[in-house]
């Protein structure tokens, strides 16, 4: 017999026994599974209510309710301050603009140049 | 008593088919027949409520893959629970000391001497079978038992398959030792 042939054996053996163990639980014990599987079928039973079941409508209906609230309220309410203050936006500018930095460090220069009447080139380089 | 039940009589019949087994794997795991009892309990009420609505050939998967979460959670409580006993000083839980149930007479088979042959062959297997670590054994009784492919074992125990294969090979060897070593 080879190594395969004699594996099969051993665990059709082993199946066997275990098989031989369930067959021979104790009375107290198979009453006891036997009550346990039925109070779970019977908990399965009432936690699984019908599809058109009152309690079903009752819940979706308030959720429907609350989503509608919710999108009334969002749509009519006027919003407190949709744009962020001038100088946020100024910062935003400054910190995201391609210009040279070195244009912002001598905006003072440019501010008096301007005065004079000569604003400064899209490079910061006065025109 | 089943009667109000006829509806649910598929998951009825699985639940009845698999009960004896879970039982026992839990029983071979915690050693305690009650404790097993309860583990049995908690794998039936939470895969009725979470995969009973699920096709009845994914059943037996699901099913193992729960006791097997119960499983190893009793595991870790029991952990915890030595521990603080342990730090108090206490004396640990205690497990079935003999196994009574083998001491009842084998209804499949009336002829008392070889009955006796198989209660000792299956005593030794089930010891064997307790005392293996808690992988291999799972690993053991998914494949063996409950003849599950690589991958369905893979899936329950929540590992790779290339886990479940030394798991399993490592208890057949143990097992193997035992189970000729017992031959009549």
């Amino acid at each position: 017999m080879n190594g395969l042939e004699s594996e099969k054996r051993l665990l059709q053996e082993a199946r066997e026994l275990l098989n031989a163990g369930v067959e021979n639980l104790d009375p107290p014990t198979e009453r006891r599974l036997r009550e346990i599987r039925i109070r779970a079928l019977q908990a399965a039973q009432e936690q699984r209510p019908g599809f058109l079941s009152p309690r079903r409508w009752v819940m979706a209906g308030s959720f429907a309710a609350a989503a509608l609230a919710a999108v009334f309220f969002l749509w009519t309410s006027p919003s407190p301050d949709p744009l962020p203050k001038t100088g946020q936006v100024e910062d935003l500018e400054i910190l995201t603009s391609q210009e040279r930095i070195d244009f912002y460090q001598n905006l003072d220069f440019y501010r008096w140049l301007e005065k004079k009447g000569a604003g400064p080139g899209k490079n910061g380089n006065p025109s | 008593m089943d009667s109000g039940l006829d509806h649910k009589e598929p998951l009825n019949r699985f639940l009845a088919e698999v009960e004896g087994r879970a039982f026992q794997m839990a029983r071979f795991a915690t050693r305690n027949r009650d404790e097993a009892l309860d583990l049995a309990q908690e794998a039936m009420f939470q895969f009725v409520r979470r995969y009973a609505a699920r096709p009845a050939e994914e059943w037996r998967v699901l099913f193992y893959r729960v006791l097997r979460s119960r499983i190893n959670d009793w595991h870790r409580r029991t952990l915890v629970r030595r521990r603080v006993l342990a730090w108090l000083g206490r004396a640990e839980d205690e497990e079935d000391p003999e196994d009574a149930l083998q001491a009842l007479p084998d209804r499949q088979n009336p002829d008392p001497s070889e009955g006796m042959l198989r209660k000792e062959q299956r005593k030794a297997l089930e010891m064997a079978i307790r005392a293996l670590p808690r992988r291999q054994q799972q690993a053991f009784l998914l494949r063996a038992w409950e003849e599950m492919d690589l991958k369905q074992t893979a899936f329950v125990m929540g590992c790779s398959e290339g886990s479940v294969k030394t798991h399993y090979s490592r208890a057949v060897h143990t097992l193997r030792g035992v189970l000729e070593g017992k031959k009549p």
